[in-house]
């Protein structure tokens, strides 16, 4: 117990017993249970766990059944990681009154919430989570999208894309927002570690969510989650899309330590134009036709320089 | 016990996952754990599928691609050995056939009243790039 879980490769990995069960009723091909698998078979030490409300929670909690093997809980839409951070904080105190059972344990704290519970509503509640210096680790599952709802726009849907509630047609091209930029958001806190990070990368995903685990204070973890109904692709093609999200350098793979010390972990070999990205999307199907075309142009131009951003952070370390 | 009505439990009843206690759950591999009826483990979907993966053993290299990108915990690895497929929990995505890097696959979707046996007889050849 406690000690890091040792993965050198993935047929190492595979030996691991899932703590999270088959038969929930997330949609054929979600991504959401691919990175909570990746997170939860990351370390071997007892977990406590919550989920906001999305499609991860109403679909792994569904009277009578449930899909957790950890302790697990679901309060609210805005409070799945305060939840968490009050269970830390309980922790802490019961260790330090030596009123722990079982000491020798050493339970992770953990959060999941989709991008609505996180870039929206539990804003505030994360904030106040990473402000105060809890040892959790939040995971936001981002799918861009309220896709339990019905597909409306949050603001993490990017430019161009068409949801509920900013549909495109004759008179727009979908939403008009740009993405808020949340893990620099949460560094800004200055906490210890937060990290962008995507299933397929597994590698990389699993040393930042070990790494995570490892260091005292609060971390965000940011994943990318292509989501088969609102994305609108064939269930099997996650993982392409997922591979595209990263080679098109639309999601790219990063991590920023104590708030400012940003490392870039992946650089694909070859970078993809943003257009495949795009064309591989139902939501983005719109931008193809003649009058909105000048908008995948300015979609590789924000992608560009926000890659050249991250490169100029990278080298001056600040 | 799945009979039970949500209203007919007394106030602050409890489900558990498992009947009895394991101390070590990281450690217990699925079919050594004492799943209770209110685990979903105990349910199934396979009545969602349209297309059933089929595996082929001959041509499996154990990169265990599909394990870790299986999204419904449906294929079986053991001692870093692809064994087999989960089919009360595979929901049929075909993320598996799409990861699986061998030539020809070792995993491929056959619609679900298939006779996996007949399948396996008739795989594929493999595919030769052109040139």
């Amino acid at each position: 117990m406690s000690e890091l879980k040792k993965i050198k490769n993935l047929k190492e990995f595979s030996t691991s017993a899932d703590r999270f069960e088959g038969a929930n009723l997330l949609c054929p091909g979600c991504a959401h249970s691919i990175i909570v698998r990746e997170v939860l078979n990351a370390t071997n030490d007892d977990l406590v766990l919550s989920a906001s409300t999305g499609c991860l929670e109403v679909c792994t909690a569904v009277y009578p059944y449930t899909s957790w093997d950890a302790s697990w809980i679901h309060i609210g839409f805005e409070n799945g990681s305060t939840a968490v951070a009050g269970a830390e904080a309980m922790y802490k105190a019961l260790k330090n009154k030596g009123r722990l059972k079982q000491p020798d344990r050493n339970p992770k704290f953990v959060s999941f919430a989709g991008d609505g519970a996180s870039y929206d509503i539990g804003f505030q509640w994360i904030s106040g989570c990473m402000e105060r210096g809890h040892n959790i680790m939040h995971v936001v599952l981002d799918n861009e999208v309220y896709a339990n709802t019905g597909g409306q726009r949050s603001s993490s849907t990017p430019i161009g894309s068409s949801a509920t509630t900013s549909p495109a047609g004759r008179v727009s091209y979908g939403e008009k927002q740009n993405k808020k930029d949340m893990v620099s958001i949460m560094a800004s806190h200055g906490i210890p570690y937060s990290a962008q990070v995507a299933p397929n990368k597994w590698k990389d995903m699993v040393k930042k969510i070990q790494h995570g685990m490892e260091v005292d204070g609060p971390v965000f973890i940011n994943a990318v989650s292509p989501c088969t109904t609102e994305w609108k692709f064939d269930p099997k093609d996650t993982m392409l899309l997922t591979d595209l999200s990263t080679d098109s350098l639309v999601f790219p793979l990063y991590e920023i330590i104590d708030g400012h010390e940003l490392n870039i972990t992946y650089r694909p070999k070859n970078v993809v134009p943003v257009e495949e990205y795009l064309a591989a999307q139902g939501r983005f199907k719109h931008l193809f036709k003649d009058e909105y075309k000048y908008l995948i142009k300015e979609w590789q131009e924000r992608v560009d320089a926000n890659w050249a951003y991250l490169n100029r952070r990278e080298e001056a370390r600040v | 016990m799945p009979n039970t009505g949500w209203d007919e439990f007394e106030i602050g009843a409890m489900l558990r996952t498992f009947d009895g206690g394991i101390d070590d759950i990281a450690g217990t591999l699925q079919e050594d754990r004492p799943y209770s009826q209110n685990s979903s483990f105990s349910a199934s979907v396979a009545d969602w599928r349209i297309e059933k993966p089929v595996f082929n053993k001959d041509y499996c290299i154990d990169c265990q691609f599909c394990w870790i990108y299986c999204p419904d915990i449906s294929i079986i690895s053991r001692d870093k050995k692809m064994i087999g497929i989960d089919m009360d929990h595979c929901k049929g995505c075909a993320i598996c056939v799409e990861v699986c890097p061998t030539n020809p696959k070792s995993l491929l979707m056959f619609p679900e009243k298939a006779d996996e046996e007949v399948e396996i007889a008739n795989w594929p050849a493999k595919e030769t790039k052109e040139k």
